[in-house]
């Protein structure tokens, strides 16, 4: 797609992610994408996403943690931005929005678990912000996390659980991390709705971090990766 | 007085020598009975055994039919996984989108073994405790249905984005949900519990409600014989309450403990049953004191207020919440009106 370079009838930045942000809180997923599409024939999809979806989403991150939107709402949002990524990767060219440079991180759903919209989120948040993600799924083993995580050279695995239970069984990945000398290189990030509402079950269940909501995710992981390179050079 | 005449008459504006309490122990009777969960989500008499084990300890006011609602998306095809130590859940949808619903086969209520074994567990429970204990059961709107049956994700994608379709598919659902609730009617239910996932204000916006959910559920609401109460699933419901106040059939509310249980009351007026209390977590987690406590305090906030039942809010307690947790629910009750 060539790139309009005419600036005569450029709106405010600010006015344009006000409009974004309205379209996906009225979950106008085709309007959100238009104004999107239409930014990027100016300005390219790598600028879409640094100063038009990033800060968008995180303000819509933010306002949830207030309460002032919901899950539909950022299903919509996670749809926008898995919208763009798919645009961004078949533009060909200059126009294209970089692969992914950081990770690979592995994803899953803890096993016995199979509430799949959290974790499918986070995965389309962490790819907005140039992860690699490997998605193992839901009801996923936890030997099954670590060997994918090894095979693929992850550093951090995130493992979603939606309730009590199953976010209990999320112990048994951490003593196969820690029983298999992992501790501290392989970072675990646990996320779910029973962790918002259950004060201290991140530290009960050996989980390295959490994330209050998906449009945090990215920063979680980037924490936790530095972490893991810094177990590893103090071990070396 | 027994449980059955106090409910009676909280309803009909009459004295009760306390207040009527309940708390939702559908899956800790199979911890009274030692009882396999696989064997009490499937097999109707280990399930009312695990009830009369429920009244015989705890002595709650109203008893409960299952509570799974992943039976029902197994009903319709899904693939049911049994857990150790929590109600079963779907391991796979039955389709997976709004796009596959046309071949999809809608159960029978009569004749398919998950809802067979709900209605049978119900009419075994209403047998033996009818004049002593009354009995509730659960059940999803139509609106709500197909979230077991496609999963979330593809139910999401059909309402937000495909609204002609889904409207389709809930307003298609409206027999089957009149069929199976009037069915629970005809065998004993005092009330339905309906909780509201495509309502609640954690889920979708106002506009979502008030352009789709609730037309379908008024309407579907509209063919009962019976009384229902809306849960509020988990987060506060309070912020749409005022769009499901006057829906038909409604006779009540299940609020969150988050829920402002006055500036409820305010909103609905003097008639619809409140129902609030602790929640699962802290009858989980929560030493007796607080939960004593906790449960004293929402007693003393609706003092004034008669149409109000102790429940605890959430779903389902925990298999693991202490039984001595369970009985302090029911000492404060009794405590605080001796006190009175």
């Amino acid at each position: 797609m060539p790139r309009d370079t005419s600036k005569q009838t450029e709106p405010a930045l600010t006015d344009v992610r006000q409009s974004l942000v309205a379209l996906i809180k009225q979950a106008d997923r085709a309007g959100a994408n238009a104004l999107l599409d239409a930014w990027a024939a100016r300005h390219g999809y790598e600028e879409v996403f640094k100063v038009l979806l990033e800060p968008a989403l995180i303000g819509i991150g933010e306002s949830i943690t207030g309460e002032k939107h919901t899950l539909a709402q950022a299903y919509v949002a996670a749809k926008v931005a898995e919208d763009m990524l798919t645009r961004a990767v078949n533009q060909p060219g200059a126009n294209a929005y970089a692969e992914p440079e950081k990770g690979p991180v592995v994803l899953g759903n803890a096993e016995g678990d199979f509430h799949a919209l959290g974790r499918r989120m986070v995965a389309t948040m962490l790819r907005s912000k140039g992860w690699l993600v490997h998605d193992l799924g839901n009801d996923v083993p936890p030997e099954e996390f670590v060997d994918q995580a090894l095979a693929t050279g992850a550093r951090v695995i995130g493992v979603s659980a939606m309730t009590m239970t199953t976010a209990q069984g999320i112990r048994a990945l951490r003593q196969e991390l820690d029983t298999r000398g992992l501790t501290g290189r392989m970072q675990l990030a646990v996320g779910g709705a029973v962790f918002l509402v259950m004060p201290g079950l991140v530290e009960e269940v050996g989980g390295d971090g959490t994330a209050s909501n998906m449009f945090a995710a990215p920063g979680l992981f980037e924490r936790l990766w530095q972490a893991s390179l810094q177990a590893e050079t103090i071990h070396a | 007085m027994h449980s059955a005449a106090r409910f009676n008459n909280l309803l009909h504006d009459q004295p009760t020598d306390r207040r009527v309490f309940t708390l939702v122990l559908s899956l800790y009777g199979a911890r009274l009975t030692a009882c396999p969960l696989d064997q009490h989500y499937t097999d109707p008499v280990a399930y009312a055994r695990g009830q009369s084990a429920v009244r015989e300890t705890f002595q709650p006011d109203v008893l409960f039919a299952p509570v799974s609602v992943a039976l029902i998306g197994a009903a319709f095809g899904g693939k049911l996984r049994y857990l150790k130590s929590n109600a079963p859940t779907i391991a796979q949808p039955a389709i997976e989108s709004a796009g596959d619903w046309q071949n999809l086969h809608i159960p029978d209520p009569e004749q398919q073994p998950h809802l067979v074994f709900v209605r049978e567990a119900l009419r075994r429970m209403v047998a033996e405790h009818r004049d002593q204990v009354p009995v509730a059961a659960l059940f999803l709107t139509p609106v709500d249905i197909p979230m077991l049956v496609m999963g979330m994700d593809a139910w999401m994608d059909a309402v937000l984005f495909d609204r002609q379709a889904a409207r389709r598919i809930a307003r298609g659902l409206i027999p089957f949900f009149v069929s199976v609730a009037n069915g629970y009617f005809d065998d004993g239910a005092a009330y339905l519990v309906l909780p509201c996932a495509f309502a609640s204000p954690s889920i979708v916006p106002r506009t979502i409600v008030e352009q789709f959910s609730r037309p379908i559920m008024a309407e579907a609401l509209a063919q009962l014989r019976g009384p229902v109460a809306l849960h509020h699933l988990d987060p506060p419901l309070l912020p749409h309450l005022d769009l499901l106040a006057d829906l038909p059939a409604v006779g009540g509310f299940s609020l969150a403990s988050a829920d402002n249980l006055s500036q409820a009351r305010a909103l609905l007026g003097r008639r619809p049953i409140l129902l609030g209390g602790p929640e699962v977590r802290l009858l989980r987690q929560g030493s007796t004191g607080e939960v004593e406590a906790a449960c004293r305090a929402v007693l003393e906030d609706r003092r004034d207020d008669p149409r109000f039942i102790l429940c605890n809010s959430g779903a389902d307690l925990w298999l693991d919440t202490p039984p001595e947790n369970i009985h302090a629910v029911r000492r404060a009750v009794e405590s605080w009106a001796s006190e009175r």
